[in-house]
Protein backbone atom coordinates (compact mmCIF):
# COMPACT_ATOMS: atom_id res chain seq x y z
CA UNK A 1 0.00 0.00 0.00
CA UNK A 2 1.53 3.38 -0.70
CA UNK A 3 0.56 6.71 0.85
CA UNK A 4 0.54 10.09 -0.59
CA UNK A 5 -0.15 13.41 1.59
CA UNK A 6 -3.19 15.36 -0.05
CA UNK A 7 -2.28 18.90 0.78
CA UNK A 8 -5.85 20.63 1.23
CA UNK A 9 -6.84 17.56 4.08
CA UNK A 10 -3.35 17.73 5.53
CA UNK A 11 -3.50 13.79 5.92
CA UNK A 12 -1.98 10.69 4.36
CA UNK A 13 -4.64 9.02 1.84
CA UNK A 14 -4.12 6.06 -0.22
CA UNK A 15 -2.40 6.65 -3.77
CA UNK A 16 -1.12 3.84 -6.53
CA UNK A 17 2.43 3.03 -6.91
CA UNK A 18 2.90 5.75 -10.22
CA UNK A 19 2.24 8.35 -7.70
CA UNK A 20 4.31 7.07 -4.95
CA UNK A 21 7.30 6.92 -6.84
CA UNK A 22 6.26 10.34 -8.68
CA UNK A 23 5.60 12.35 -4.96
CA UNK A 24 3.79 15.30 -5.32
CA UNK A 25 5.81 18.44 -6.87
CA UNK A 26 8.57 16.90 -8.74
CA UNK A 27 8.66 15.93 -12.29
CA UNK A 28 10.88 14.39 -14.41
CA UNK A 29 13.43 16.82 -15.57
CA UNK A 30 12.90 17.55 -19.11
CA UNK A 31 16.02 18.70 -20.91
CA UNK A 32 15.03 22.08 -22.58
CA UNK A 33 18.81 22.14 -24.00
CA UNK A 34 18.84 23.02 -27.41
CA UNK A 35 21.51 20.30 -29.83
CA UNK A 36 24.71 21.93 -30.95
CA UNK A 37 24.54 23.50 -33.80
CA UNK A 38 25.97 22.57 -37.12
CA UNK A 39 27.23 25.69 -39.53
CA UNK A 40 30.34 25.73 -42.14
CA UNK A 41 32.06 28.41 -39.80
CA UNK A 42 31.83 28.97 -35.81
CA UNK A 43 28.35 30.30 -34.59
CA UNK A 44 28.43 32.37 -31.97
CA UNK A 45 25.84 30.57 -29.59
CA UNK A 46 22.59 32.73 -27.16
CA UNK A 47 24.17 31.16 -24.54
CA UNK A 48 27.45 32.54 -25.02
CA UNK A 49 26.17 35.97 -23.97
CA UNK A 50 25.92 36.83 -20.69
CA UNK A 51 23.68 34.83 -18.45
CA UNK A 52 20.64 37.20 -17.50
CA UNK A 53 17.27 36.15 -18.63
CA UNK A 54 16.63 39.52 -20.25
CA UNK A 55 12.84 38.59 -21.68
CA UNK A 56 11.49 41.35 -19.62
CA UNK A 57 13.33 42.07 -17.00
CA UNK A 58 15.96 40.39 -14.90
CA UNK A 59 15.48 38.74 -11.59
CA UNK A 60 15.73 41.79 -8.65
CA UNK A 61 13.92 39.78 -5.75
CA UNK A 62 16.89 38.38 -3.95
CA UNK A 63 18.00 42.36 -4.04
CA UNK A 64 15.16 42.86 -2.35
CA UNK A 65 14.59 40.48 -0.02
CA UNK A 66 17.92 41.37 1.08
CA UNK A 67 16.66 45.00 1.49
CA UNK A 68 13.76 44.22 3.17
CA UNK A 69 15.05 41.60 5.86
CA UNK A 70 17.70 44.01 6.54
CA UNK A 71 18.87 42.89 10.03
CA UNK A 72 22.14 44.09 9.49
CA UNK A 73 20.55 47.72 9.16
CA UNK A 74 18.29 46.53 11.91
CA UNK A 75 16.44 49.98 11.61
CA UNK A 76 13.09 48.65 13.20
CA UNK A 77 10.83 50.59 10.37
CA UNK A 78 7.56 48.71 9.82
CA UNK A 79 7.13 47.22 6.61
CA UNK A 80 4.70 49.85 5.23
CA UNK A 81 7.55 52.70 5.56
CA UNK A 82 10.56 50.42 4.84
CA UNK A 83 11.72 51.58 1.81
CA UNK A 84 12.28 55.18 2.93
CA UNK A 85 11.30 58.60 1.26
CA UNK A 86 8.81 57.15 -1.38
CA UNK A 87 6.64 55.14 1.19
CA UNK A 88 6.72 58.47 3.59
CA UNK A 89 5.32 60.66 0.63
CA UNK A 90 2.61 57.98 -0.29
CA UNK A 91 1.83 56.93 3.30
CA UNK A 92 1.37 61.07 4.28
CA UNK A 93 -0.70 61.81 1.31
CA UNK A 94 -3.33 58.67 2.15
CA UNK A 95 -3.34 60.00 6.13
CA UNK A 96 -3.67 64.01 5.08
CA UNK A 97 -6.99 62.65 2.45
CA UNK A 98 -8.46 60.56 5.04
CA UNK A 99 -8.05 62.23 8.43
CA UNK A 100 -8.91 65.59 5.85
CA UNK A 101 -11.68 64.04 4.66
CA UNK A 102 -13.26 62.63 7.75
CA UNK A 103 -13.43 65.85 9.36
CA UNK A 104 -14.78 67.45 6.23
CA UNK A 105 -17.80 64.19 6.11
CA UNK A 106 -18.09 65.30 9.53
CA UNK A 107 -18.75 69.22 8.90
CA UNK A 108 -20.58 68.30 5.92
CA UNK A 109 -22.95 65.84 7.91
CA UNK A 110 -23.35 68.26 10.71
CA UNK A 111 -24.69 71.37 7.89
CA UNK A 112 -27.30 68.44 6.46
CA UNK A 113 -28.73 67.52 9.97
CA UNK A 114 -29.96 71.14 9.94
CA UNK A 115 -33.23 71.68 9.02
CA UNK A 116 -34.11 74.02 6.23
CA UNK A 117 -34.20 77.66 6.46
CA UNK A 118 -38.16 78.33 5.97
CA UNK A 119 -38.31 80.37 2.70
CA UNK B 1 16.50 39.04 18.38
CA UNK B 2 14.13 37.05 20.04
CA UNK B 3 12.72 34.46 17.83
CA UNK B 4 8.84 33.59 17.76
CA UNK B 5 8.36 29.85 18.76
CA UNK B 6 5.21 29.31 16.12
CA UNK B 7 4.56 29.36 12.83
CA UNK B 8 2.26 32.24 12.31
CA UNK B 9 2.98 35.83 10.90
CA UNK B 10 2.12 38.06 13.68
CA UNK B 11 2.44 41.41 11.44
CA UNK B 12 4.05 44.86 12.05
CA UNK B 13 1.65 47.50 13.04
CA UNK B 14 0.26 49.20 9.88
CA UNK B 15 -2.09 52.36 9.49
CA UNK B 16 -4.14 50.46 6.57
CA UNK B 17 -7.27 49.11 8.62
CA UNK B 18 -8.30 52.40 10.04
CA UNK B 19 -7.31 54.71 6.60
CA UNK B 20 -9.59 51.76 4.96
CA UNK B 21 -12.43 52.46 7.34
CA UNK B 22 -12.01 56.26 6.98
CA UNK B 23 -12.13 55.65 3.27
CA UNK B 24 -15.81 53.77 3.49
CA UNK B 25 -17.10 56.69 5.46
CA UNK B 26 -15.32 59.30 2.92
CA UNK B 27 -17.23 57.15 -0.05
CA UNK B 28 -20.37 56.46 1.47
CA UNK B 29 -20.99 59.64 3.01
CA UNK B 30 -20.10 60.89 -0.25
CA UNK B 31 -22.64 59.13 -2.57
CA UNK B 32 -25.01 60.70 -0.13
CA UNK B 33 -23.72 64.38 -0.96
CA UNK B 34 -23.70 63.84 -4.16
CA UNK B 35 -27.22 62.32 -3.97
CA UNK B 36 -29.01 64.90 -2.62
CA UNK B 37 -26.61 68.12 -2.73
CA UNK B 38 -25.26 67.40 -6.48
CA UNK B 39 -21.28 67.73 -4.79
CA UNK B 40 -18.90 65.32 -5.60
CA UNK B 41 -16.13 66.45 -3.81
CA UNK B 42 -16.47 63.68 -0.95
CA UNK B 43 -16.95 60.79 -3.23
CA UNK B 44 -13.49 61.47 -4.96
CA UNK B 45 -11.76 62.08 -1.40
CA UNK B 46 -13.05 58.44 -0.79
CA UNK B 47 -12.67 56.65 -3.94
CA UNK B 48 -9.09 57.94 -3.97
CA UNK B 49 -8.17 56.99 -0.31
CA UNK B 50 -9.59 53.99 -1.00
CA UNK B 51 -7.66 53.14 -3.90
CA UNK B 52 -4.17 54.74 -1.86
CA UNK B 53 -5.25 52.14 1.10
CA UNK B 54 -5.48 49.20 -1.54
CA UNK B 55 -2.82 50.01 -3.35
CA UNK B 56 -0.33 50.20 -0.12
CA UNK B 57 -2.18 47.25 2.31
CA UNK B 58 -1.56 44.92 -0.72
CA UNK B 59 2.14 46.48 -1.32
CA UNK B 60 2.93 45.15 2.10
CA UNK B 61 1.38 41.50 1.93
CA UNK B 62 3.82 41.25 -1.34
CA UNK B 63 7.12 42.78 1.22
CA UNK B 64 5.79 40.43 3.61
CA UNK B 65 5.49 37.51 1.70
CA UNK B 66 7.94 37.56 -1.37
CA UNK B 67 10.48 39.88 0.56
CA UNK B 68 10.59 38.99 3.95
CA UNK B 69 9.07 35.47 3.57
CA UNK B 70 6.46 35.19 6.43
CA UNK B 71 4.15 33.36 4.54
CA UNK B 72 4.49 29.73 5.72
CA UNK B 73 2.44 26.76 5.41
CA UNK B 74 0.64 27.34 7.87
CA UNK B 75 -0.25 31.26 6.93
CA UNK B 76 -0.65 30.37 3.47
CA UNK B 77 -3.30 27.41 4.54
CA UNK B 78 -5.19 30.98 6.56
CA UNK B 79 -4.96 32.29 2.92
CA UNK B 80 -6.58 30.03 1.32
CA UNK B 81 -9.32 29.54 3.96
CA UNK B 82 -9.93 33.55 3.84
CA UNK B 83 -10.18 33.64 0.23
CA UNK B 84 -12.92 30.75 -0.47
CA UNK B 85 -14.84 32.21 2.68
CA UNK B 86 -14.81 35.45 0.74
CA UNK B 87 -15.77 33.98 -2.77
CA UNK B 88 -18.41 32.01 -1.01
CA UNK B 89 -19.94 35.20 0.97
CA UNK B 90 -19.83 36.75 -2.69
CA UNK B 91 -21.69 34.11 -4.04
CA UNK B 92 -24.44 34.70 -1.31
CA UNK B 93 -24.01 37.93 -2.17
CA UNK B 94 -25.58 37.06 -5.83
CA UNK B 95 -28.14 34.72 -4.58
CA UNK B 96 -30.21 37.67 -3.57
CA UNK B 97 -30.22 39.16 -6.80
CA UNK B 98 -30.90 35.75 -8.47
CA UNK B 99 -33.81 35.87 -5.97
CA UNK B 100 -35.24 38.66 -6.89
CA UNK B 101 -35.44 37.67 -10.60
CA UNK B 102 -37.35 34.61 -9.82
CA UNK B 103 -39.53 36.11 -7.71
CA UNK B 104 -40.70 38.91 -9.88
CA UNK B 105 -40.27 36.35 -13.13
CA UNK B 106 -41.87 33.53 -12.30
CA UNK B 107 -44.82 34.88 -11.39
CA UNK B 108 -45.56 38.17 -13.35
CA UNK B 109 -47.39 40.94 -11.97
CA UNK B 110 -50.87 42.42 -14.05
CA UNK B 111 -48.51 45.58 -14.72
CA UNK B 112 -46.32 43.88 -16.45
CA UNK B 113 -48.72 41.88 -18.52
CA UNK B 114 -48.50 39.32 -17.06
CA UNK B 115 -45.74 37.61 -18.58
CA UNK B 116 -42.44 37.28 -18.94
CA UNK B 117 -40.50 39.24 -20.57
CA UNK B 118 -43.39 41.97 -19.44
CA UNK B 119 -44.77 43.73 -22.58
CA UNK B 120 -43.06 45.93 -24.76
CA UNK B 121 -39.75 44.56 -23.15
CA UNK B 122 -37.67 43.76 -26.23
CA UNK B 123 -34.92 41.53 -24.36
CA UNK B 124 -31.28 40.73 -25.58
CA UNK B 125 -31.04 37.69 -27.88
CA UNK B 126 -29.13 35.42 -26.42
CA UNK B 127 -27.34 34.07 -29.39
CA UNK B 128 -25.84 36.70 -30.16
CA UNK B 129 -22.96 38.67 -28.15
CA UNK B 130 -23.94 37.17 -25.18
CA UNK B 131 -23.23 34.08 -26.53
CA UNK B 132 -19.89 34.95 -27.62
CA UNK B 133 -19.11 36.49 -23.90
CA UNK B 134 -19.38 33.28 -22.87
CA UNK B 135 -17.11 31.45 -24.96
CA UNK B 136 -15.07 34.48 -24.16
CA UNK B 137 -15.29 33.59 -20.27
CA UNK B 138 -14.79 29.68 -21.14
CA UNK B 139 -11.51 30.29 -22.92
CA UNK B 140 -10.19 32.36 -20.63
CA UNK B 141 -11.13 29.75 -17.79
CA UNK B 142 -8.64 27.38 -20.29
CA UNK B 143 -6.13 29.90 -20.51
CA UNK B 144 -6.10 30.86 -16.46
CA UNK B 145 -5.62 26.64 -15.96
CA UNK B 146 -2.59 27.02 -18.73
CA UNK B 147 -1.16 29.48 -16.80
CA UNK B 148 -1.25 27.81 -13.81
CA UNK B 149 -0.07 24.54 -15.05
CA UNK B 150 2.80 26.86 -17.09
CA UNK B 151 4.28 28.48 -13.49
CA UNK B 152 4.25 24.80 -11.72
CA UNK B 153 5.87 23.43 -14.36
CA UNK B 154 8.69 26.75 -14.34
CA UNK B 155 7.74 28.05 -17.62
CA UNK B 156 7.82 31.65 -17.00
CA UNK B 157 7.68 32.52 -20.53
CA UNK B 158 4.45 30.41 -21.53
CA UNK B 159 2.71 31.42 -18.13
CA UNK B 160 3.32 35.31 -19.16
CA UNK B 161 1.62 34.39 -22.59
CA UNK B 162 -1.27 32.64 -21.19
CA UNK B 163 -1.82 34.73 -17.93
CA UNK B 164 -1.43 37.67 -20.77
CA UNK B 165 -4.37 36.13 -23.14
CA UNK B 166 -6.92 35.71 -19.82
CA UNK B 167 -6.35 39.46 -18.93
CA UNK B 168 -7.17 40.03 -22.78
CA UNK B 169 -10.29 37.96 -23.18
CA UNK B 170 -11.68 39.59 -19.77
CA UNK B 171 -11.09 42.71 -22.07
CA UNK B 172 -12.94 41.56 -24.67
CA UNK B 173 -15.80 40.41 -22.30
CA UNK B 174 -16.21 44.18 -21.14
CA UNK B 175 -15.96 46.14 -24.18
CA UNK B 176 -18.69 43.86 -25.50
CA UNK B 177 -21.21 44.05 -22.38
CA UNK B 178 -20.28 47.75 -22.53
CA UNK B 179 -21.56 47.72 -26.02
CA UNK B 180 -24.46 45.72 -25.26
CA UNK B 181 -25.53 48.06 -22.46
CA UNK B 182 -25.42 50.90 -24.91
CA UNK B 183 -27.18 49.43 -27.52
CA UNK B 184 -30.41 47.33 -25.39
CA UNK B 185 -33.64 49.05 -26.49
CA UNK B 186 -34.46 48.82 -22.74
CA UNK B 187 -32.82 50.44 -20.01
CA UNK B 188 -32.77 49.90 -15.65
CA UNK B 189 -36.05 51.90 -15.75
CA UNK B 190 -38.21 49.80 -17.62
CA UNK B 191 -40.40 47.83 -14.88
CA UNK B 192 -38.73 45.03 -12.66
CA UNK B 193 -37.08 43.55 -15.77
CA UNK B 194 -34.65 46.54 -15.96
CA UNK B 195 -34.15 46.90 -12.40
CA UNK B 196 -33.12 42.78 -12.53
CA UNK B 197 -31.32 42.93 -15.53
CA UNK B 198 -28.90 45.95 -15.12
CA UNK B 199 -28.21 44.99 -11.33
CA UNK B 200 -26.93 41.62 -11.85
CA UNK B 201 -25.14 41.56 -14.88
CA UNK B 202 -23.81 45.11 -13.85
CA UNK B 203 -22.34 43.96 -10.25
CA UNK B 204 -21.47 40.91 -12.84
CA UNK B 205 -19.20 43.04 -14.69
CA UNK B 206 -17.98 44.93 -11.93
CA UNK B 207 -16.45 41.35 -10.65
CA UNK B 208 -15.08 40.78 -14.59
CA UNK B 209 -13.07 44.41 -13.50
CA UNK B 210 -12.04 43.24 -10.13
CA UNK B 211 -11.02 40.01 -11.23
CA UNK B 212 -8.86 41.40 -14.77
CA UNK B 213 -7.35 44.04 -12.08
CA UNK B 214 -6.53 41.02 -10.05
CA UNK B 215 -4.83 38.88 -12.61
CA UNK B 216 -2.87 42.11 -13.88
CA UNK B 217 -1.32 42.65 -10.92
CA UNK B 218 -0.57 38.79 -11.13
CA UNK B 219 0.80 38.83 -14.37
CA UNK B 220 2.98 41.99 -13.52
CA UNK B 221 4.46 40.01 -10.42
CA UNK B 222 5.14 36.92 -12.38
CA UNK B 223 7.25 39.04 -14.97
CA UNK B 224 8.91 40.37 -11.34
CA UNK B 225 9.77 36.64 -10.68
CA UNK B 226 7.63 36.93 -7.60
CA UNK B 227 6.11 33.26 -8.02
CA UNK B 228 7.75 29.71 -7.19
CA UNK B 229 6.83 26.73 -9.35
CA UNK B 230 5.63 25.51 -5.17
CA UNK B 231 4.43 28.79 -3.82
CA UNK B 232 2.41 31.44 -6.23
CA UNK B 233 -0.68 31.41 -3.92
CA UNK B 234 -2.03 35.19 -5.09
CA UNK B 235 -1.80 33.54 -8.58
CA UNK B 236 -4.21 30.61 -7.43
CA UNK B 237 -6.46 33.34 -5.34
CA UNK B 238 -6.70 35.42 -8.56
CA UNK B 239 -7.40 32.34 -10.70
CA UNK B 240 -10.34 31.11 -8.17
CA UNK B 241 -12.23 34.69 -8.06
CA UNK B 242 -11.91 34.61 -12.09
CA UNK B 243 -13.52 30.73 -12.04
CA UNK B 244 -16.00 32.14 -9.80
CA UNK B 245 -16.66 35.00 -12.27
CA UNK B 246 -17.21 33.10 -14.66
CA UNK B 247 -19.86 30.56 -13.04
CA UNK B 248 -21.48 33.97 -12.34
CA UNK B 249 -22.09 34.15 -15.88
CA UNK B 250 -23.03 31.06 -16.73
CA UNK B 251 -26.11 31.40 -14.42
CA UNK B 252 -26.96 34.56 -15.31
CA UNK B 253 -27.10 33.54 -19.15
CA UNK B 254 -29.00 30.61 -18.43
CA UNK B 255 -31.26 32.47 -16.52
CA UNK B 256 -31.67 35.74 -17.30
CA UNK B 257 -30.82 36.05 -21.02
CA UNK B 258 -31.95 32.17 -22.19
CA UNK B 259 -34.83 31.59 -19.78
CA UNK B 260 -35.95 34.68 -19.20
CA UNK B 261 -35.79 36.15 -23.13
CA UNK B 262 -38.77 32.98 -24.26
Amino acid sequence: MYYKFNGFTQRLVGAAASTAYNPQGLKPIVSTESPALVFGTTTKLASDLPATDSFLGKNQVPDLQKLFQSDSKADGLPVHLKRGVPDKLLYRTTMALTIGGTIYCLVALYMASQPRSQK
Amino acid sequence: MAHQAHSYHMVDPSPWPIFGAAAALLTTSGLIMWFHYSSTTLLTMGLLSMLLVMLQWWRDVVRESTFQGHHTPTVQKGLRYGMILFITSEAFFFLGFFWAFFHSSLAPTPELGGQWPPTGVKPLNPLEVPLLNTAILLASGVTVTWAHHSITEGNRKQAIHALTLTILLGFYFTALQAMEYHEASFSIADSVYGSTFFVATGFHGLHVIIGSSFLTVCLLRLIKFHFTPNHHFGFEAAAWYWHFVDIIWLFLYMSMYWWGSC
